[in-house]
């Protein structure tokens, strides 16, 4: 006999799906969706290390708005995001197209592209640090051209969040590569070979065919790129510590939060902190959505 | 179980009580619980260690006190990575080591938040003495006229000179600020530091500050009522000077990563650091140098940095906390711990080793880096002006009057 209670075979399957889904599901819910909400029920107290401590409505809202440091850390973090987001996209699509050519040693070159986007972090920062520093590499390099200095690339106000852009742009522009790659992959050969029966050269292919189909890539590797600027915490860190100097010019938002959290114990208004770059985050991608429209290939 | 053994276990637990009740009113030893020798159980502990050599003394020190108290086991955790913040989601999840350090500038940031225990119902019922340490020290872990932690160590700030450098510029070792300047002129126009600066000068008010105190200045760290005060001002001016008149540099400038890197790659022959930078000196034994006290402004004045032993609130086991913390703290666990002058003692009754007494000489005039509940913001603001004034793109007078206004907003 069969249970009418079941209903009917769609409502079945529905029920199979979800069933499947429940545990993911679960976990996005707990780990994600919660934390989000918690973070805004937070942001509205003061809070300390062992819980709540006073009310304080909007108040870490309207402190933070005054706050000048805030503002600084907000126009940093935004100079970066387009500086990075420029050089690691542009980066990492002509990565892309080259090692879509059939190149000798291609695997080669495409393992040694995405390398540092594998690489840890910190030891590429480490790295960086000794190159970039007043009598590092880079400088010896170019006081063969006759350039003599001995600016510390990353202690200097005018040039330490540039060169964290340098930084940052290539060590995430592996990843961005792999994204692209894919994508060309996708291309079937059939649209190039008509191009190339139309006479068109290779400059002409990449801007005319290549690029406008790569559109669904260039909205995610966008918004993946952008979301990753606006959180830059790691590489500022390790780079000059929490204090973001010189001169605030690597402090970040992240880096901010984490002040306010860490070292004040401040933990409604760093949540409040959170919340603003959330909401930050969450606007540019819906702006970057309806600019770039749905990704309608994977 | 039955109700004759819950019975008679009670019986047991009030007669046990009733001995350890009576065990506390007896006189104390003024060293630990009197009734220490009874207690057992499992203690943890926590702090972070700096260098393997550090690890191994304090697990050396853990022994010796196991040797004492053989009932009670320690568990000893060194945190890696980020300390505080490990520390405070420890907190926060209500399982907090029992005893664990405090570094002196974030005690008045966990003070006030009720993560502390504090000593002072300890320091009377078992009289306590905390006479053997310094005061200046023991004063930076008060709050409302309560002890919550006893200075583990310390460690002041004190001139690192290159004695080879100074004797090829026939210069002596700078023992006033006019000294200094002369010195630093003799290093720079004898070129005896090649490819480097007589003096490493980081942009960073842990430094500035003891200029200030030898400047006269009686006040506070960084506070809004007297940053802007001629003392300070004539202070600062004397440190910025020593850059812009190029007998100083900034260690990333020459390519140190802080103040004793450019002294150890012998790129300065002057730096002011602490007695951190000996152990590694250790092992550049091509540099030869002599620690001398900083130099004299108008008087002496020197920083303090400290941390302490302090226990947990949420504690579960505060006797066998406070026995490990009054051993660790007490002489002869101090004297174990300051034995390979890896830090100084903050007891008057332990000698320093003795290539370290120049630093003991400062006790009585150093002041304890430590500020307000949001001195981390107030460090920040400070360092991050200062740095500006380094680059020349700000001067002293707009950076003091940026730092008091980032002191007020902080509330100090």
């Amino acid at each position: 006999m069969r249970s009418w209670a079941w209903g009917s075979e769609r409502i079945r399957e529905a029920l199979v799906g979800y069933a499947f889904i429940l545990v993911p599901m679960g976990v996005f819910l707990l780990f994600f969706i919660f934390p989000i909400g918690y973070a805004v029920y937070i942001s509205r107290y003061n809070w300390g290390i062992l819980g709540k401590i006073d009310f304080v409505g909007w108040g870490n809202y309207r402190t933070l708005f005054h706050d000048p440091i805030f503002w600084r850390a907000v126009k940093n973090t935004a100079m970066f995001s387009v500086a990075v987001v420029i050089l690691e996209v542009t980066l990492g699509l002509a990565l892309a197209v080259i090692v879509n050519q059939t190149l000798r040693f291609r695997t080669f070159y495409r393992a040694g592209f995405y390398f540092p986007s594998i690489a840890s972090s910190a030891a590429i920062t480490a790295i960086a640090i000794y190159i970039l520093s007043a009598d590092g590499l880079l400088n010896s390099f170019l006081g063969l051209f006759g350039y003599d200095t001995n600016r510390p690339w990353f202690y200097d106000s005018g040039t330490a969040l540039w060169s964290l852009v340098g930084l940052n742009g290539w060590a995430t522009s592996g990843t961005i590569m792999l994204f692209y790659l894919a994508a060309l992959q996708a291309i079937p050969v059939e649209v190039y070979e008509a191009a190339a029966i139309d006479g068109a050269r290779t400059w002409r292919t990449f801007w005319k065919v290549t690029f406008p189909l790569l559109r669904p890539a260039h909205f995610f590797v966008l918004v993946v790129a952008v979301i990753g600027a606006l959180q830059m915490f790691d590489q500022a860190f390790l780079v000059a510590g929490p204090e973001g100097g010189p001169n605030y010019s690597t402090l970040t938002v992240v880096l901010y939060l984490y002040n306010k959290a860490i070292a004040n114990a401040e933990f409604g208004y760093a949540a409040a902190v959170g919340v603003m770059l959330f909401v930050g985050i969450f606007a540019i991608t819906v702006i970057q959505r309806l600019l770039f429209g749905r990704p309608e290939v994977a | 179980m039955s109700r004759r053994t819950i019975v008679a276990s009670l019986a047991v637990l009030g007669l046990a009580l009733a001995i350890a009740a009576l065990a506390g009113l007896g006189t104390g030893t003024g060293t630990a619980a009197p009734h220490a020798k009874q207690l057992s159980g499992t203690v943890s502990l926590s702090g972070w260690q700096s260098s393997p050599v550090e690890d191994n003394l304090l697990r050396q020190v853990i022994k010796a006190f196991q040797k004492k108290y053989p009932k009670i086991k320690v568990s000893y955790t060194a945190l890696g990575g980020d300390y505080d913040a490990t520390m405070l989601a420890k907190f926060a999840a209500r399982k907090p080591p029992d005893v664990f350090y405090v570094n002196g500038h974030v005690f008045p940031v966990w003070v006030p938040q009720g993560v502390l225990a504090s000593l002072s119902p300890y320091i009377k019922k078992y009289h306590f003495s905390t006479k053997p340490f310094f005061p200046r020290l023991l004063s930076g872990f008060k709050y409302k006229g309560q002890t919550y932690g006893f200075p583990k160590d310390w460690g002041p700030l004190a001139m690192f000179v290159n004695t080879d450098m100074l004797k090829k510029a026939g210069a002596k070792t700078p023992t006033t600020w006019a000294t200094l300047r002369s010195t630093a002129q003799k290093l720079k126009s004898s070129n005896a530091v090649p490819g480097g600066t007589p003096i490493c000068l980081s942009d960073d008010w842990a430094r500035v500050f003891a200029f200030v105190y030898q400047n006269g200045y009686k006040g506070g760290i960084l506070r809004s009522n007297s940053i802007m005060s001629s003392k300070v001002k004539a202070a600062a001016n004397y440190y910025v000077g020593l850059w812009k008149s190029g007998l100083a540099k900034r260690p990333q400038d020459i390519g140190a990563s802080w103040n004793g890197d450019g002294f150890m790659k012998g790129k300065c022959a002057i730096a002011f650091e602490g007695p951190w930078l000996v152990p590694p000196l250790k092992d550049v034994p091509s540099i030869h140098y002599k620690i001398a006290a900083l130099p004299k402004g108008k008087t002496r004045g020197n920083l303090a940095f400290t941390v302490s032993y302090s226990i947990a609130k949420d504690s579960k086991h505060k006797a066998l906390a406070w026995t490990l913390l009054t051993y660790l703290t007490g002489r002869a666990g101090m004297k174990k711990w300051t034995s390979l002058g890896l830090s100084l003692p903050s007891r008057k009754d332990v000698k320093p080793v003795s290539r370290l007494s120049t630093f003991t000489k400062a006790a009585g005039y150093s002041h304890v880096w430590q500020g307000g509940p949001k001195f981390n913001d107030v460090i920040t603001a400070a360092n991050n002006e200062l740095s500006a004034v380094a680059e020349g793109k700000e001067s002293v007078n707009s950076m003091l009057s940026k730092i008091r206004s980032a002191a007020k907003s902080a509330g100090q």
